[in-house]
């Protein structure tokens, strides 16, 4: 599978090393990659996000550190065939709920008419 | 160190100039040198790249005067100042011709990555001749590159390519000093950034540092030298 080197980066949400780190790990959680998958070199994606070579290297150790990636010697940067994807799935999902949950408590509004409108809109999708 | 200036002040008029200006440059950093007009980054490239002598204070590249190492430097200058008869080609001769270190099949590389046409500059846009002249610039193996203002007055196009190339081309062990007025478009690439003010340096820092604070380097620009 080839991934798209086109990111969007944000200047204004901290260190772009961890930017990339997550965007790795959103990826992973939607399916958009799988175990197995070959991550672009750093070089490529750094020249395709217009960041510095080492920012992504940087990114790179990061997954590496955490066991979703690895790199295989002559051959490239790897997804782990044991990548942690069930986790990072729900972690994603614990922060996306948690973000609803603070919309809808400054909204003022009860429980049970929140998880009302969270089901409709989970219908509605 | 690769290349340092020690209380180093450069001045002509009031116009320019550096005063006592004290920084290092250790091999393998892509820094950008931002500032407004005037604050001193064409000075500071050009005591650099040995083009202007410091009325006082040493620049050191490579532990020698930069003077004596301007044939191991790129410098690419603001102007742009290419005859009008030249071709890539011819460009190509020209740069061999001066440079030992000008590697002649990199610069053909160049040429079609940056989408150089093959005519004469005076027939090409701004942004080729731009282009062409990034091109001239990274074709030569150095370990210190000067870049002035690559991205001044040029298309959108034409600044993303420049950019990209760098990013391609770019050795970890090679330093590039970058100074630009186009902070958004270049900030992903620098590592250290150089705020310039009135010759003098306001602030001195780590990009993903400024980021990890919240902060961008367009934004720290704003705070710094507004």
């Amino acid at each position: 599978m080839t991934i798209e080197c086109t990111w969007p980066i944000d200047m204004n949400a901290g260190p772009i090393f961890v930017q990339i780190a997550n965007q790795v790990r959103q990826k992973l959680a939607r399916g958009e990659i799988v175990p197995g998958d070959r991550l672009p070199s750093a070089r490529d994606l750094a020249a395709g996000l217009g960041v510095n070579p080492n920012t992504v290297v940087h990114a790179f150790a990061e997954l590496e550190r955490t066991s979703v990636i690895e790199t295989r010697r002559g051959l490239g940067t790897f997804v782990r065939e044991d990548a942690p994807v069930a986790a990072m799935r729900r972690d994603m999902l614990l922060a996306a709920a948690a973000a609803f949950a603070a919309d809808a408590a400054a909204l003022g509004v009860s429980t049970s008419e929140a998880l009302a409108a969270l089901k409709e809109a989970l219908h509605a999708g | 160190m690769l290349a340092s200036l020690n209380r180093a002040t450069k001045q002509y008029g009031r116009t320019e100039g550096v005063r006592d200006l004290t920084v290092e440059f250790p091999p393998g950093e892509v820094v950008g040198v931002l500032g407004l007009n005037g604050s001193g980054k064409s000075t500071m490239l050009k005591l650099l790249a040995g083009l202007l002598f410091p009325t006082s204070g040493d620049v050191a590249v490579f532990d020698g005067p930069a003077r004596a190492q301007r044939s191991h430097v790129v410098y690419l200058g603001e102007t742009d100042a290419l005859w009008s008869w030249m071709t890539p080609d011819d460009a190509a001769t020209f740069m061999a011709g001066l440079y030992d270190d000008f590697d002649v099949k990199r610069f053909r590389e160049l040429l079609a990555s940056l989408a150089v046409p093959r005519r004469r500059t005076k027939a090409m846009s701004k942004g080729e001749r731009g282009r062409l002249r990034l091109a001239m610039a990274l074709a030569r193996d150095a370990k210190l590159y000067l870049l002035d203002e690559p991205l001044g007055g040029i298309d959108l196009l034409s600044r993303e390519k420049i950019l990209q190339s760098i990013v391609q081309e770019w050795h970890t062990d090679e330093t590039v000093l970058l100074s630009t007025h186009e902070v958004a478009e270049a900030e992903g690439l620098f590592e250290r950034v150089i705020y310039l003010r009135e010759g003098r340096i306001a602030l001195d820092a780590t990009a993903e540092r400024l980021r990890e604070r919240g902060k961008s380097v367009v934004q720290t620009y704003r705070e710094v030298l507004g």
